[in-house]
Formats: C-alpha cells, structure tokens, sequence
C-alpha cells in the first residue's frame, strides 16, 4: 500500500545500469527449443538444476514456457537432471 | 483418421548390448508400423551417461523413433513399450508438420559457433553432473 510514494508522473527507470536483456530464443530465430538439445537448455539450468525464472535470463514468456515444457521433458529421460544434489 | 508426426526417445537398458539394443529398436519399428504407422527416421544414439540414475543404472541406450500415427495408435504403441522390460523409460512428443526432422546428433546446430561469441564455453554435453560443488 504505501510503496508507491511519489505517484504520477515519474519516468519509468530502470534499477541499476546493464542493457536490457533481449530473448535469446526472439533474436535468434534459428536457435530452436527441443527437449533433446541438453546443451542449449542446460545453459537456463542452475547448478542446480533448476530452471532460472525469464526475469533474470531476459526470455520472453512465450518462450519460457516452451522452455519449461523442454526441459521437463529432458529431464523425464535423464538427458537433464532434476537435481544435482544427488538423491 | 488423421495420423500425425510424433517422436519418441526411448532408453534401453545398458544390459542389451549393441547387438540387443539394434534388436529392440527394429522390434519397436515394427511394433509401430503394425499400428500403421509410418517411421521416418529412427536415431541410434548409442550409450550415453544418464543425468542421473534410472533403474539403477549409470548408462543407457538412447534411441529416437520419428514416425507418423494416428494418436489412438500411440497410445497402443506406448502401452506396449511400457511392457518392455528393457526400455527404462521413454518420452512421446508431438512434433510439429512443419518441423524439421532431428538433425544427426553432435552435428546439430554447426552455425551457433559464430552467432554468438563463446557462451556456452560448458564443452562436452551434460550439464548432467555439476560435482565437486558443495551444497549444503
């Protein structure tokens, strides 16, 4: 309730510097989402394993959720892992 | 009936060998043209390192089946790969009419290189195993 204090007419800003980040899957239209690519889908994997959320990899949401569905599937025949703490 | 294109990746169990890997795979051709199916390509991957262990086991067969069938058909094709007691696991998926059919594996994509500089550095396939990595 009380976050927005200056209302109205402030300019958007953007915190912190660093360019905008761009989807990489929107720039490169041939760069294709496929659950078998382990590679390309490892890099929005932490080291977890875990899938890094669009916001801090800049992919659109279209694609991320085509990601999700990609990774999950790669996961479901070991190409990705669900966890790299092992169970 | 409108058949559609599906793709099926399917692991094999490391026991079956090369020999009983390639049978399994024919066997699986065959049960998917039975259901009248047509198959298009069908991917031997050979043995690969599982992200993390499936029944016990390290490794698999990786074999990927492109093929077109009705989806009632699919459905009878994926019932009798779950009574495969050699196929550990597999996954189905539709693909597109317009998609391109699965590049050979490890030449996929030889134009990422130069589309943009060094960034996936992390060489040799798997993300499978981030060891030496202390987690608590």
């Amino acid at each position: 309730m009380a976050r927005e204090r200056t209302g109205g007419s402030r300019p958007p800003r953007r915190r912190g510097m660093g360019r905008r980040k761009v989807c990489r899957f929107c720039a490169d239209k041939t760069l294709l989402i496929d659950y078998k690519d382990s590679r390309t889908l490892g890099t929005f994997l932490t080291e977890r394993g875990k899938i890094i959320p669009a916001r801090i990899t800049g992919t659109c949401g279209r694609h991320q959720r085509r990601l999700t569905v990609a990774v999950k599937h790669a996961r479901t025949v070991a190409l990705l892992p669900y966890t790299s703490v092992y169970p | 009936m409108a058949d559609r294109r599906y793709e099926t990746l399917v692991l094999i169990h490391p026991e079956q060998g090369e020999t009983g890997c390639k049978e399994l795979a024919a066997r699986i051709q065959a049960l998917i043209e039975e259901q009248g199916g047509t198959v298009s390509q069908v991917q031997d991957w050979g043995q690969r390192e599982l992200a993390y262990l499936v029944s016990k086991q390290r490794r698999a067969f990786y074999v990927l089946f492109e093929y077109r069938v009705t989806p009632q058909a699919l459905q009878e094709v994926e019932r009798n790969l779950t009574l495969m007691d050699p196929v550990l696991r597999f996954v189905s998926v539709r693909q597109a009419e317009n998609a391109p059919p699965a590049p050979p594996r490890h030449t996929r994509r030889p134009d990422r290189e130069d589309a943009e500089g060094g960034e996936d550095a992390g060489d040799e396939g798997d993300v499978g195993m981030l060891d030496e990595r202390e987690m608590s």
